[in-house]
């Protein structure tokens, strides 16, 4: 299947601009394979962050056609024979060159929150317990959330609020405090209940629009307002 | 060797850019369009209202004034704007209590349905009332 | 110690990350070179198995003493780069069955913590088994995330005075006379070159080594093969579902978050960075996995991915038959000094293996410091990007 990349190029210290790579893939390929194909065959200056290539790292986002995608698992079918895909990095994020952004803003973003991991495995488990006695639940597991960053990307109020803790950020402080495993609340309640915390959302669910990983964001964040303006009526007519 | 990454460019007008956006987003630019509307009008309005205090002809000259098409058009305007913002806020102001999320979709939907029939009606009922 | 010495860590897989987490802990000064993002070349593109060392318990003890020994120790220092769900091996017709007590037997002389149980009760745990299955048996099997397993690594290392260089590809070794004086980088970020200065070079940089190593006119017996690896649409398995017989193509599914992966193939690429995938291998992926998950076959495929594997030995062996354990080698014996390459080997034992090569570093440095890996828990993956 043959394709145009119109690809985002940037080094620090000049303009930038857009190269047009033509690509041949196979029907099968995700744009990752053809942003790769471009690198391989045609100029190996194209700088672009990828490592697990199925969706699992979360280190591939950036914009196709100005839509936020993880490329590894966006086929090009869906854009179609000798279609342009316009390539371009992530939003709200610092460029270090051409598509790779510098992750920070996502990772310090996520280390408020805490560790994304369930209970431990059973068959190491000392106590001589039947093995997975609890069902499915019990195994240790990561959380959805690839912090793949593309919610921050969309985000409008990202373009304008530099502090904003970012949907990815309200998620998991709504997952934690579903689940709050001996974790304090009180803190997590003090990160959010914030101007640039839950309140800042102006639900435009443009980070569920985008959420490659059926994170939804969005609708975790209106559950959260709801938890945090509960909890404070409540504190207001004088409850704990 | 030191090389500085390309800072984030924050401008508000990203908030008009609607390239690659999808209806949630398009409701948040309507939202805040309407809001900067709506709060405009309130001035105008005041204005306006401020005509009473210079006396019976100037007013007179107003009414004479609002009945004209274009004004009328004007009104037209100003109830889509109304309803668009109202019937978006109450969305919002559910939603933001954690009810009916998974519908906000469809809520934006209908609110937008809402709007068109009802600024519609309001239109007929300007027009007609004016012959 | 009295010098400070620079050792340059070439790839930022899991070799690399583990050795500059090893050698920045016995404080040496450091830089890690990575041509494009962390953990973007065979590292990333991993069937994510944190081997419990079952698989290679009958055909391989070295291995699989290696694989659990390791397991154990990354539980206790990875905190946040694990799932650790347990695995099992099924057996899908007789002769499976027939080699479960062979199976049992080489866990248990390797050390390996297996349990037998029985089928009705793995049917309960994992609902999409094929339910024809014979027999199944638990093993401490796991899975990681590969960039976060090198994420953790590095930010200890960073957090002990180590650099990290993205984004920059050695393009040439610095010599001086016979011995390794540093390296030519590009910064891609820029597209200039520029010399950095070492007083030993460490390649880790898997199948590519080769290509490092023929820099200084040196060879490595690194064969680059290739394996396909299959993600599917949707989570279908728990825990790791191995196939209870010798190593074979396709014969572990492992699930990570909310998709299963089926692998792997094996074949011969003269290209590393142009492997083409061939749609037998991926039909053949589909074929043996379903015989475990039939509802393998059922569910779109979300994506596919083959990278080249550091396998060390001959060019003409047969790939399978080539040992997967890692190896070092200290140039010197080629008669180029200050340069060592570290490369085969999984992730899995990614620590151990940067134990040895930071021993073989250590010893040439005169730098008596012992390996801390062990006992040192590792920041969170996400503290490497803290300013």
């Amino acid at each position: 299947m043959k394709l145009n990349l119109k690809i985002y190029r940037y080094k620090p210290g000049s303009e930038p601009h857009y190269d047009t790579f033509p690509v041949d893939v196979p029907e099968t390929a995700n744009v990752l394979d053809a942003i790769e194909r471009a690198w391989d065959d045609l100029d190996r200056t194209i700088m672009f962050r990828h490592a697990c290539h199925h969706a699992s790292c979360g280190s591939c986002g950036l914009l196709v056609n100005d839509q936020e995608k993880l490329p590894c698992v966006t086929p090009v079918k869906d854009y179609g024979e000798g279609a342009t895909l316009k390539i371009d990095p992530m939003r709200n994020m610092p460029v270090i060159t051409d598509l790779a952004v510098d992750a920070s803003p996502i990772y310090q973003r996520m280390a408020l929150i805490g560790l994304p991991i369930i209970r431990d495995a059973e068959t190491l488990r000392a106590d001589g317990k039947e093995p997975l006695p609890e069902g499915l639940e019990a195994f240790r597991r990561f959380e959805n959330c690839l912090e793949c960053g593309l919610c921050l990307s969309a985000c409008p109020v990202m373009a304008t609020d530099p502090q904003f803790l970012g949907p990815l950020t309200l998620a998991a402080a709504e997952r934690l405090l579903a689940e709050p495993r001996g974790v304090d609340i009180e803190r997590i309640y003090r990160l959010v209940d914030d101007e640039h915390g839950v309140w800042r959302c102006h639900s435009s669910f443009e980070c569920t629009e985008a959420c490659p990983y059926e994170v939804y964001p969005g609708e975790a964040i209106m559950r959260l307002k709801r938890k945090v303006g509960l909890r404070k009526i409540k504190q207001f007519f004088g409850g704990a | 060797m030191e090389v500085k990454p390309k800072p984030v460019q924050r401008k508000p007008l990203e908030w008009f850019n609607l390239k690659g956006k999808r209806v949630g987003f398009w409701a948040y630019v309507v939202m805040r369009l309407s809001a900067v509307g709506l709060v405009l009008y309130l001035f105008l309005h005041l204005v306006i209202l401020s005509q009473l205090a210079v006396g019976p002809a100037a007013w007179d000259n107003f009414v004479a004034l609002a009945k004209s098409p274009a004004v009328l058009l004007l009104d037209v305007v100003l109830i889509i704007g109304i309803l668009a913002h109202g019937l978006n806020g109450i969305r919002l102001t559910l939603i933001g209590f954690g009810l009916g999320v998974p519908r906000q979709k469809l809520m934006l939907w209908i609110g937008l349905i809402l709007t068109l029939v009802f600024g519609v009606l309001s239109a007929l009922a300007i027009f007609a009332e004016t012959k | 110690m009295s010098q400070k010495y620079h050792v340059i860590v070439i790839g930022a897989g899991s070799t690399g990350t583990a050795t500059a987490h090893d050698l920045a802990l016995r404080g040496l000064q450091l830089t890690v070179i990575e041509r494009g993002e962390i953990a973007s070349g065979t590292t990333g593109r991993n069937h994510c198995l944190l081997h419990s060392g079952g698989r290679y318990a009958v055909t391989d003890h070295e291995g699989a003493v290696e694989c659990i020994d390791e397991n154990l120790t990354l539980r206790q220092i990875m905190r946040d780069g694990l799932e650790l769900n347990d695995g099992l091996f099924v057996a899908v017709d007789e002769s499976d069955l027939a080699f479960k007590d062979t199976f049992l037997e080489g866990c248990a002389s390797c050390g390996i913590p297996a349990r037998d149980i029985p089928v009705k009760r793995a049917l309960e745990i994992e609902p999409y088994l094929n339910p024809k299955i014979l027999g199944a048996v638990q093993v401490p099997d796991g899975v990681f995330d590969p960039y976060r397993f090198c994420l953790s690594f590095l930010a200890t290392a960073k957090k002990n005075g180590a650099t990290v260089l993205p984004y920059h590809e050695v393009v040439g070794l610095l010599m001086s006379g016979q011995a390794v004086s540093g390296v030519k980088v590009l910064d891609h970020r820029t597209g200039k070159q520029y010399e950095i200065g070492a007083d030993l070079v460490v390649n880790a940089t898997g199948p590519w080594a080769g290509k490092i190593a023929a820099f200084a006119n040196v060879d490595v017996p690194v064969l680059p093969t290739a394996g396909v690896m299959v993600s599917i649409s949707k989570r279908l398995n728990q825990m790791v579902v191995n196939r209870l017989n010798k190593p074979h193509d396709g014969d572990i599914v492992v699930p990570q978050r909310m998709t299963s992966i089926i692998g792997t193939t094996s074949w011969k690429v003269d290209d590393m960075d142009a492997i083409h995938i061939p749609q037998e291998h991926v039909d053949k992926m589909i074929e043996f996995g379903e015989k475990m998950i039939p509802a393998l076959r059922d569910n779109p495929i979300r994506g596919v991915m083959a990278v080249a594997r550091p396998l060390i030995g001959k060019k003409s062996a047969d790939e399978r038959e080539v040992s997967r354990t890692f190896a070092g080698f200290d140039h010197a014996h080629d008669g180029v000094e200050n340069f060592v390459t570290i490369s085969g080997g999984k992730t899995t034992t990614a620590r151990g293996m940067a134990e040895k090569i930071s021993d073989i570093v250590c010893a040439k440095l005169g730098v008596s410091a012992p390996c801390r890996t062990r006992e040192v828990v590792l920041e969170s993956y996400r503290s490497y990007y803290n300013n």
